[in-house]
């Protein structure tokens, strides 16, 4: 104070900067808060001073609680940094006032604490803090749902129903008029689409077009919603919600990474869009069908809406976060997962909310079981001996853990001393049967704080010392070690005399056996799928757990006689107490929670649940009549795809940051009707059908003033999903297959003809084809698909094998002699109407004109593709026999890969992989169809250092043996300079796997070269002549090499028009 | 330009009586599903790069081998050192590296000899000796590189700069990830755009292919001549266009728009990954095999305005080299320095360096200490997240400096350490976006690619 001059500048300066500071933006201040403070605040400062505990009278979690300081006064001076006592404890200059006590702050985080009260200690959170108990009200969608009466109207010669009176109402209001009532083809091609997924036929349009009874349209939409393809179409829209998914995502290796229950849960929700299950129960059986239904029940598999999230390696903080997420979101439209590390910023979801759901979920473990039933005894049989051989192994397993633990009590004892070393998890660390297992090491942690608040704790004496006194610990421990290795000697010698004894006589005994063998004991290993417990086992072991399982699963994925199994839920015998992760750091416990419902739906850590995990009380109240969120959220859903967008614009997202709805009392007048009509999905649809507003037309004349048609004065066209569009492509020539239900199968296998909802949904690979046509992530629970137009899909549309298949066989479907007969006839197939004139003249002069180019020649087949054993002596393969199946890029055993009989045989353009044995080497033949001299290039490479490498042969089938190679890591030039081969003889490139079957891919480019034309020969119709060099790589086929004729050119471009794409 | 369907969009626009003009993109944009799929194509500030290149060395590539230099490994050799720290596998005593180290340009940063030609260019260079990442296993590790989160699926660096900043060229996908004969583990995750529009995902192409259709997924019909592809597109947009005039839809007119592009791309794409145009010289400066094809493919891509490209090196993780580091490292490495180095020199002789970013690292480093086996040393080194390198190169980078250390063994980040928020904030920054705003809506927040870590490493700018 000796210069205040000095002071006085630097006060100004101070000043400006604060001036200037907050003349930049509120914005970026608040971002600075976000970014850097409120982390620090909550990491290293509100565990002593917050919510529970405020430390020398401060709390730091809200701008009231700094604002008003401690006991000793204020703590920050704002502006000035040097003056408040907040920074001068976090610099640790005074011995006195040191804070926070345990640690000091990292420069950066102090420099942080300066600058921000330098700022001006902005601290938004003045708006936030007392939100969870204010905004509550202010929310509209917390509010209950109101007993809206659709609005009274003078001038409405339009209203037909109550939805139409409150969309009048509101365009009334913008001086907007609605569009009159679409033509009949429009609606029956809209209706048809919206719920079934798929154009009308032609017949049914016809029909509908010429029905003059009544209630025609009031019959279409009765006979669309007995479709078993409605629950197809709208089951799809809830596994966008749902995540779904028919695999785990990444595992590693050891782990089967097709889900087992995924198939089923698809079909269940099939089934239940079917037959009209009432929402409140589609609902509760998809969290706790466990606790509602018998064992063995099919309704079991709704509980694949929680278990078939991705796997995140096994980590259970992600998994249940992907639990959480996907129901606070995908029922309530809430997205309670923001409360993972910090209370919501915006909605009211404190932490402790998203804990206690945590805890809820924490409390359960997964469980594969069947629901339902099969007689095939074969099946059955070897089923058992998999489940047995599955329980068996994680039994002596199991045990063997256990044991380990016990006889190391010393070593688990002295791990304490150093426990840092021992990460919970946190990552993966491969563990050998010694070393002492860090789940475990923590387990033993947890299980002394028990033991040393009971009464008359076992460890007295470890309790008793300090942690310092290093060497007197270590002997403690060794005590220990011997006390309890006496232990377990005892208790054999006690059960070797009394085979049926459980327990000690003695209480003192008893209590220190339980210390190893009591199911709390933190040597016991729980009884659950491998799944749950693989964080026990070293991993070698766990390896071996999962090829058991692994071997159940895949008897259960690969065999068509196996009954549906579900992965369900169950409570745990002990639920877990729930504590807040601090910033969602599991190394960072904050205070326990009690497992309780969402504080802003009338939850309250004063109410717990009270039956096991808590789960079914959870369920219950998100089906409640009176829950606000559950019936909006799903009203507006299905809103949402009958006119593009829904009332609420984010249909995941009922919070605050949500745009209000355009048609408030509308939502709430639908949402009652819902649950009123016992939460009738088939009813709701009705009674937004039967709505003027639905049936309207598309006059643009509200486009420019309503360009988003918030306000529905005209109907927004829809686009066909990837999925509605393959089903379309293959109805119209009637190929699709209309089976409901079943295993999946992969997309563009030629012969899969089912409903897209059908192909294998692979979150690992994902097609890029779905991926490029919007296809919901079946990562993410996903409310609304993007809605792009990429070229990525015209190439799609215009050169993929599968779409030139289906020009040729809509082309098939449509027999007329007569050109303009037969191009009408198309125009019925694809759009249900007559082609203008214009339309038709367009359609002859495409027709007659040539492409003027000439068809390029076919190939003839000089390659095949198979397998055989090679037979040294002779020097030639055995059998040849074909590879069966061709997926687009390679030759293989079956479309699924590796195939269950042919195993590992694969041949592609530049290579391959042999079979599993000897007996099954690949072969690349090919044949000659020219006589003559021939010299053979060719280089062969096998890349992999593991495994033993591979054997390869090139055979002649006339004088055998030409050049034989083992390979491994390496590569070799397999040439034969010249070789007469006659006409229909053939060179087999053969390839083995040596000793072992490992790594055991190769690559093979190989040229066969004409040298001389001994007696050139036509080959086959239309007379083509054979190459003079054959290039393994460049003869290899593409799906097909067929050309498109003019005609089926001409039905290719009517599938790719836009009239197709989007339906009125 | 080419008018494939004999009349230009704006023809068709025009005679169809309706266009962008008459709505106008301010309407479009007010319309949601389509401005989630528009990205803000602009900067928020002057990039000082306009494009990545990123050599993804998957596996972990040893720092100590390669840029950090660490003598006090052969004072300690056959011994353990103070500070073994705990990662996947054990490891043992002290592995002095196997690798001479050298003294390259004015900057006189040290480089070992396996990346000698890579070295020549040193001044151009910022070696980062500080980074860190969170988990000593790949997986997570990977993701985090990728996309700033270990776990959750979220958006990669390259789907964030294509919604940021879009493609320059439209006739090409603005992000490109190349990887011969397979896929690097986490496949297509590397490269996903998650909660982004699904056309912001990295193409993939296996740049073990070499023929474009094999390069490309349907980039040509099986089935059609280009020619008879441009009779049918042609009578495409009539129907289109008629159909059009009866409808007030601006989605009509993108999906319209698409197919011209994609007649177009046919024959770009086809140009840009064909290097056979490319001189000798050129193609002998990158060298023969897998690795110069696909650098020299990544440079006619980045010409072309592509964003990003990745170029992993191989499938699996390669450079994961729990054993024989010696052996592995070197075929590994000579595999990759040279058509580095090529692409380094071509890219200032075009004058592009100083507008490209390049990037050179993997998802973490490796031990300095020996892998073992039992009592056996495996003669490797297993995964290291505490510390690792990362060198940037080109555009707006400070040339020939070393940011950041490890410690005195090469085991952890200690001056400056640098995260990998930290590194995604400073190339967002290159390429001109605030990663502070550069943000997406989803789920009801808005999602960053830094979340809410990361700042600008401001003294490695140029």
């Amino acid at each position: 104070m000796s210069q205040p001059s000095i002071w006085l500048t630097i006060a100004f300066v101070s000043l400006c900067c604060v001036a200037c500071n907050s003349a930049i933006i509120a914005d970026d201040r608040d971002a600075f808060f976000e970014a850097r403070i409120r982390p620090l605040l909550v990491e290293r400062c509100q565990e002593c001073h917050g919510e529970k505990k405020q430390e020398g009278g401060l709390r730091l979690d809200s701008r009231a609680g700094w604002q008003a300081g401690g006991d000793n006064g204020p703590v920050i001076q704002v502006g000035f940094p040097n003056a408040s006592r907040l920074i001068e404890a976090v610099r640790y200059g005074n011995a006195e006032l040191q804070m926070p006590p345990t640690k000091k702050l990292s420069e950066r985080e102090i420099a942080d604490l300066e600058a921000w009260v330098k700022l001006g200690a902005p601290d938004p959170r003045d708006a936030m803090a007392p939100l969870s108990k204010v905004e509550k009200k202010s929310l509209w969608s917390l509010q209950p749902i109101a007993h809206a009466l659709p609005p009274q109207l003078k001038d409405d010669a339009w209203s037909q129903q109550p939805v139409d009176r409150f969309i009048l109402e509101k365009q009334q209001r913008m001086q907007l008029r609605p569009s009159p009532i679409a033509d009949r083809r429009t609606l029956i091609r809209r209706a048809t689409m919206d719920l079934i997924g798929l154009p009308p036929t032609a017949a049914e349009v016809s029909s509908f077009v010429n029905d003059s009874s009544d209630d025609a349209y009031e019959q279409l939409i009765d006979r669309l919603l007995a479709s078993p393809q409605y629950g197809e179409n709208w089951a799809r829209h809830w596994l966008d919600v749902a995540r779904y998914s028919d695999t785990k995502g990444y595992v590693y290796a050891r782990e089967e990474s097709r889900w087992v229950h995924a198939s089923e849960y698809r079909d269940w929700v099939v089934r239940s869009f079917n037959k009209d299950l009432a929402y409140d129960q589609f609902v509760r059986l998809q969290i706790a069908a466990d606790q509602i239904v018998p064992v063995g029940s099919p309704e079991l598999a709704a509980m694949g809406f929680l278990t078939l999230g991705r796997r995140f390696l096994g980590v259970t903080h992600d998994v249940i976060d992907d639990r959480i997420d996907v129901v606070s979101r995908g029922i309530l439209g809430l997205s309670v997962a923001c409360a993972r590390c910090h209370d919501h910023k915006y909605d009211p979801i404190p932490t402790r909310d998203y804990y206690s759901l945590y805890g809820v979920f924490q409390s359960c473990q997964e469980q594969l079981v069947g629901c339902g039933q099969t007689n095939d005894t074969a099946f059955l049989e070897e089923l058992a001996k998999r489940e047995n051989k599955n329980r068996e192994t994680l039994a002596k397993r199991r045990e063997e853990q256990s044991q380990r633990v016990r006889s190391n009590v010393e070593k688990y004892l002295l791990a304490q001393l150093e426990i840092e070393k021992y990460p919970e998890e946190v990552f993966n660390q491969m563990l050998e049967q010694g070393d002492l297992n860090p789940f475990v090491v923590r387990k033993w942690q947890a299980y002394l704080v028990k033991d040393k608040e009971t009464p008359v704790p076992i460890f007295i004496k470890w309790h008793s010392v300090e942690k310092a006194q290093h060497n007197q610990m270590i002997s403690i421990a060794a005590d220990y070690g011997t006390i309890f290795d006496d232990v377990v000697k005892r208790w054999r010698e006690h059960i070797a005399k009394f085979p049926n004894a459980t327990t000690f006589t003695d209480p003192i005994d008893e209590r220190m056996r339980c210390v190893l063998y009591g199911i709390d004991s933190p040597c016991h290993v729980p009884d659950e799928h491998i799944t749950n417990i693989e964080v026990y086992f070293p991993t070698d072991v766990i390896v071996e757990l999962w090829k058991v399982q692994g071997e159940v699963d895949r008897w259960l994925l690969d065999s068509d006689k196996s009954p549906p199994y579900a992965t369900i839920l169950t409570d745990r015998p002990v639920p877990s107490s729930p504590r807040v992760f601090l910033r969602g750091n599991p190394m960072t416990k904050g205070s326990e929670v009690s497992r309780h419902y969402l504080s802003a739906l009338g939850g309250k850590e004063s109410k717990p649940f009270e039956n096991g995990s808590g789960r079914l009380e959870l369920a219950n109240e998100l089906a409640s009549p009176t829950n606000p969120l559950t019936a909006r959220v799903l009203v507006n859903r299905v809103w949402m795809h009958h006119f593009g967008r829904g009332l609420v614009d984010t249909p995941s997202d009922f919070g605050h940051r949500a745009e209000d709805p355009s048609h408030p009392e509308l939502l709430d007048w639908l949402a009652k009707r819902f649950v009123d009509s016992g939460w009738s999905i088939k009813s709701l649809h009705r009674t937004i059908m039967i709505s003027s507003t639905y049936r309207q037309g598309n006059n643009s004349a509200s486009i420019a003033s309503d360009p988003a048609n918030r306000l529905l004065a005209r109907i927004s066209s829809r686009r066909l999903s990837f999925e509605q569009a393959r089903d379309a492509w293959l109805h119209i020539s009637g190929e699709l297959d209309l089976r409901v239900g079943g295993k999946p199968r992969s997309l563009f296998d030629q012969k899969n003809k089912r409903r897209t909802l059908y192909a294998t949904i692979d979150r690992e690979r994902v097609s890029p084809v779905l991926r490029m046509f919007d296809f919901a992530n079946p990562d993410l629970s996903i409310p609304q698909r993007t809605e792009t137009s990429v070229p990525q899909q015209a190439l799609f549309a215009m050169n993929h094998p599968f779409m030139a298949e289906r020009a040729i066989q809509v082309i098939a479907s449509v027999n007329e002699s007569n050109s303009t007969d037969r191009i009408a006839k198309l125009y019925n197939a694809l759009y249900q109407r007559k082609p203008t004139d214009d339309e038709l003249r367009l359609a002859v002069e495409f027709l007659q004109s040539d492409s003027a180019v000439p068809q390029p020649a076919r190939t003839p087949q000089l390659w095949s593709y198979g397998h055989g054993e090679f037979d040294p002596t002779a020097g030639r393969i055995l059998t040849f026999k074909p590879l069966p199946h061709f997926n687009g890029s390679a030759w293989q055993g079956g479309e699924n890969y590796p195939d269950p009989k042919l195993g590992w045989l694969k041949l592609n353009a530049t290579g391959g992989h042999p079979g599993n044995d000897l007996k099954h080497a690949v072969v690349r033949r090919w044949t000659a169809f020219v006589e003559g001299d021939y010299s053979i290039v060719s280089k062969i490479s096998h890349e992999p250092e593991v495994g033993d490498g591979v054997r390869a042969f090139v055979c002649h089938n006339e004088s055998g043996l030409l050049r034989s190679a083992t390979l491994h890591h390496s590569t070799e030039q397999m040439d034969v300079a010249t070789i007469p081969i006659r006409k229909g003889h053939t060179l087999d490139f053969v390839v083995d796997i040596r000793d072992g079957l490992n790594s055991d891919q190769f690559l093979w480019a190989i040229t066969i070269t004409r040298l001389e034309a001994m007696r050139v020969e036509a080959i086959g119709a239309g007379g083509n002549s054979v190459p003079l060099v054959s290039d393994a790589e460049k003869d290899f086929p593409t799906e097909s090499d067929s050309q498109l004729n003019r005609w089926q050119q001409f039905a290719q471009v009517l599938m790719l028009a836009n009239e197709f794409m989007f339906v009125d | 330009m080419l008018e494939p369907f004999g009349f230009s969009r704006r023809d068709l626009l025009r005679r169809s009586g309706i266009g962008f003009g008459m709505l106008g993109l301010a309407s479009m944009l007010a319309d949601k599903q389509i401005a989630h799929a528009v990205p803000s194509i602009a900067p928020h500030f002057a990039p000082k790069a306009k494009r990545v290149i990123h050599f993804f060395l998957n596996g972990g590539p040893s720092h100590v081998d390669t840029f950090d230099p660490k003598p006090s490994l052969l004072k300690y050799a056959g011994q353990s050192i103070p500070n073994t720290l705990l990662t996947e596998r054990k490891t043992g005593h002290a592995f002095p590296t196997p690798f001479k180290f050298e003294r390259y340009g004015q900057s006189g940063i040290e480089v070992s000899e396996l990346f000698a030609k890579t070295a020549e260019h040193i001044d151009d260079i910022v070696v980062i000796r500080s980074m860190y990442a969170q988990v000593p296993n790949h997986e997570p590790s990977l993701m985090l590189m990728n996309c700033g989160d270990s776990i959750q699926a979220r958006p990669s660096l390259g789907s964030w700069l294509t919604y940021g900043l879009g493609s320059e060229n439209e006739n090409l996908p603005g992000f490109v990830s190349m990887c011969p004969g397979g896929l690097p583990i986490k496949g297509a995750e590397n490269w996903q755009s998650a909660f982004l529009p699904g056309s912001l995902q990295g193409t993939y192409v296996d740049s073990k292919q070499s023929t474009v259709e094999r390069l490309i997924e349907n980039i040509r019909s099986p089935h059609a001549s280009l020619e008879t592809q441009r009779q049918q597109l042609a009578l495409l947009q009539r129907f289109n266009q008629a159909h059009r005039s009866q409808r007030a839809d601006p989605r009509l007119d993108s999906r319209i728009e698409s197919f011209e592009l994609a007649f177009r791309m046919q024959t770009a794409a086809t140009d840009a990954f064909d290097i056979s145009n490319e001189p000798q010289s050129i193609l002998d400066r990158y060298g023969k095999g897998v690795h110069g094809r696909q650098t020299l493919i990544a440079r006619r891509l980045l010409e072309r305005g592509v964003r990003m490209v990745q170029l992993w090196h191989g499938a699996g993780q390669p450079w994961d080299n729990h054993d024989k580091i010696e052996e592995n490292h070197r075929k590994l490495a000579g595999e990759i320095d040279q058509p580095i180095a090529a692409l380094l020199s071509d890219l200032k002789q075009r004058g592009m360096l100083e507008d490209t970013l390049v990037i050179w690292g993997g998802e973490f480093g490796r031990t300095p200490t020996v892998e073992m086996n039992g009592n056996t040393s495996k003669l490797g080194r297993d995964h290291n997240h505490y510390g690792f390198t990362v060198c940037l190169a080109g555009g707006g980078i400070k040339g020939g400096t070393v940011y950041g250390s490890t410690d005195e063994f090469g085991f952890a980040a200690q001056d400056n350490p640098v995260s990998v928020y930290d590194l995604h904030a400073t190339i967002l920054h290159l390429m001109g976006l605030n990663h502070e705003r550069l943000t997406y809506r989803y789920a009801g927040r808005d999602f960053r690619l830094t979340d809410v870590h990361g700042s600008v490493i401001k003294p490695i700018l140029a």
